[in-house]
């Protein structure tokens, strides 16, 4: 079988989803951890393989993979291994769009605020020049943008107070959702949990008044049975930052 | 299982879907609405509206199965695409179905909120703009989502951003030379087969031509593409039974990207 070679950073958000599909499907990899805090994703080794600039990206055999939820999708369907897209249509819609509600219009605001409180003041620390000239070697305009607001904390108020009334609003449209059914999108465990557990296992610590057991149980009893299995055990064993190290949060029995 | 489709128009996310529902034969009830009146805010019927409230990718359409309120064109697409037993318009094959949909998400990302910005100033600014206070406060109080409520409200003030403008024309202009590039070795359709990558392509497109012819010119592959997508069959059938001159229906789009 083709070989196959995973780019990732940390098993959180993007690079955590095909992370986590194929430790699901039971799919090895190799695993290459891309140094996002030291700008890895941009030198020229890495820009041979995506010249986007973008992390994650998987190589299988010949063919590159890039887009984490498009990569989690190529996973499923080339390779055996459990079934992670229920078979009924209307489920398989129903997946579809909670992936892009979350990949759109709820992680940006997310990441907005991780990275105004983790990212920016690591990155900060270094000298100006240094970061101006990684600034710059960055592919994609508005990725160019997006990090000299992060290392220059440069958000507006009216940008974060957006993205915490988007956090705020997500939490309470995945506490809903997940009172309908097990899943978040079907009966069965699949990508929508992944692509939602790798967005939101942090949670009850990040937004500790927003989720805990009381305001949202099932978002709270979803996040547990996600920590629970082995390859999300085994998944996040290969973080090396504190940041993932918060999903420890989930060992407590009443958060 | 009854399925209700209420659409706008067929030109962008309405397009998609009315040609994927003629292409793949499925068999729903469709029912037109005006898009620009906000009568998708108001529809009946609906148990499970959180689909049709977040408006991600603005005004597209629903379509209602069992109380619960499915949208977002190209996933509605798909769906219909999986129902049928009669078309295939996505490909098996692993990998060409990663192609096409990371194709589609360039689209949607790229493309779809850069057009229906431009789109809406052209045709639909007009329209709002002369709407009495008293009737689009109705209309804006009915939108559930406050970011889609804001782009309604920026639209018709017209204080939509510069740069945003600026932006989007160089949007369009880029998946123009994508689609002449992606066609430069001969191929008939964008993925080789036709494919929902087609369909939702053109949908944002089409409409395109009027607004910036400058961005087709020396552009032979796409200008005959489209011209391909718009004979076929199915596409020409749902154009015609609009009876209007398509391209002039808008309605607001998805947002542009806030973040990355």
């Amino acid at each position: 079988m083709a070989q196959v070679t995973l780019y990732h950073w940390e098993p959180n958000a993007n690079s955590g989803k095909p992370m986590l599909t194929l430790m699901e499907k039971g799919v090895e990899f190799e695993s290459h951890y891309i140094d996002m805090l030291q700008f890895d994703q941009h030198r020229p080794e890495y820009l041979a393989i995506n010249p986007q600039g973008t992390i994650p990206a998987m190589t299988h055999g010949s063919r590159v993979l890039v887009e984490s939820t498009a990569i989690m999708e190529y996973v499923n369907e080339a390779f055996s291994g459990p079934e992670l897209m229920p078979k009924d249509a209307r489920d398989r819609w129903r997946v579809r769009w909670w992936m892009k509600f979350m990949d759109q219009w709820l992680a940006p605001s997310f990441s907005m605020i991780g990275w105004s409180v983790f990212v920016g003041p690591i990155v900060r620390q270094r000298d100006p020049a240094e970061l101006e000239a990684a600034i710059e070697r960055i592919p994609l305009p508005e990725r160019r943008v997006s990090w000299r607001k992060a290392i220059h904390g440069t958000f507006s108020e009216a940008e974060i107070a957006e993205s915490q009334r988007r956090v705020a609003l997500g939490i309470n449209m995945l506490e809903q959702e997940l009172g309908k059914r097990e899943w978040l999108a079907s009966d069965t465990y699949g990508l929508a949990d992944i692509n939602g557990f790798n967005l939101a296992y942090a949670i009850p610590l990040s937004q500790p008044s927003l989720c805990n057991d009381e305001k949202t149980p099932n978002l709270l009893r979803w996040l547990r049975a996600v920590y629970a299995r082995p390859a999300v055990k085994k998944c996040w064993a290969l973080g090396r930052t504190d940041m993932v190290k918060r999903v420890a949060v989930l060992d407590g029995e009443q958060i | 299982m009854a399925m209700i489709l209420y659409h706008g128009a067929p030109n962008g996310p309405s397009l998609i879907v009315l040609a994927a529902l003629a292409e793949t034969g499925v068999d729903v009830e469709r029912r037109p609405i005006d898009l620009l009146a906000g009568e998708r805010h108001v529809l009946p019927g609906i148990g499970e509206a959180v689909a049709l409230d977040m408006g991600i990718e603005g005004e597209g359409p629903v379509l209602v199965v069992d109380g619960e309120a499915m949208t977002d064109a190209v996933f509605l697409a798909q769906y219909f695409d999986e129902l049928s037993d009669k078309a295939s318009l996505q490909p098996s094959d692993p990998y060409a179905h990663w192609e096409m949909m990371m194709w589609c998400r360039q689209i949607t990302e790229r493309l779809s909120p850069a057009a229906a910005l431009l789109g809406n100033i052209e045709f639909s600014q007009e329209t709002l703009g002369a709407m009495s206070d008293e009737r689009f406060e109705e209309l804006a109080g009915r939108i559930v989502s406050a970011d889609l409520r804001s782009r309604w409200e920026i639209l018709r003030d017209g204080a939509v951003d510069l740069a945003q403008i600026v932006d989007s024309r160089t949007k369009v202009l880029q998946a123009v030379e994508r689609c002449e590039k992606q066609l430069g070795d001969g191929r008939k359709w964008l993925m080789g087969e036709l494919t929902i990558a087609d369909l939702a392509t053109f949908a944002w497109l089409a409409g395109m031509e009027r607004v910036l012819p400058e961005s087709f010119r020396d552009k032979p592959l796409t200008t005959a593409w489209l011209q391909r997508v718009r004979s076929r069959p199915a596409v020409a059938s749902v154009l015609a039974d609009c009876g209007a001159d398509v391209a002039t229906f808008w309605a607001p789009g998805p947002e542009i990207n806030r973040w990355g």
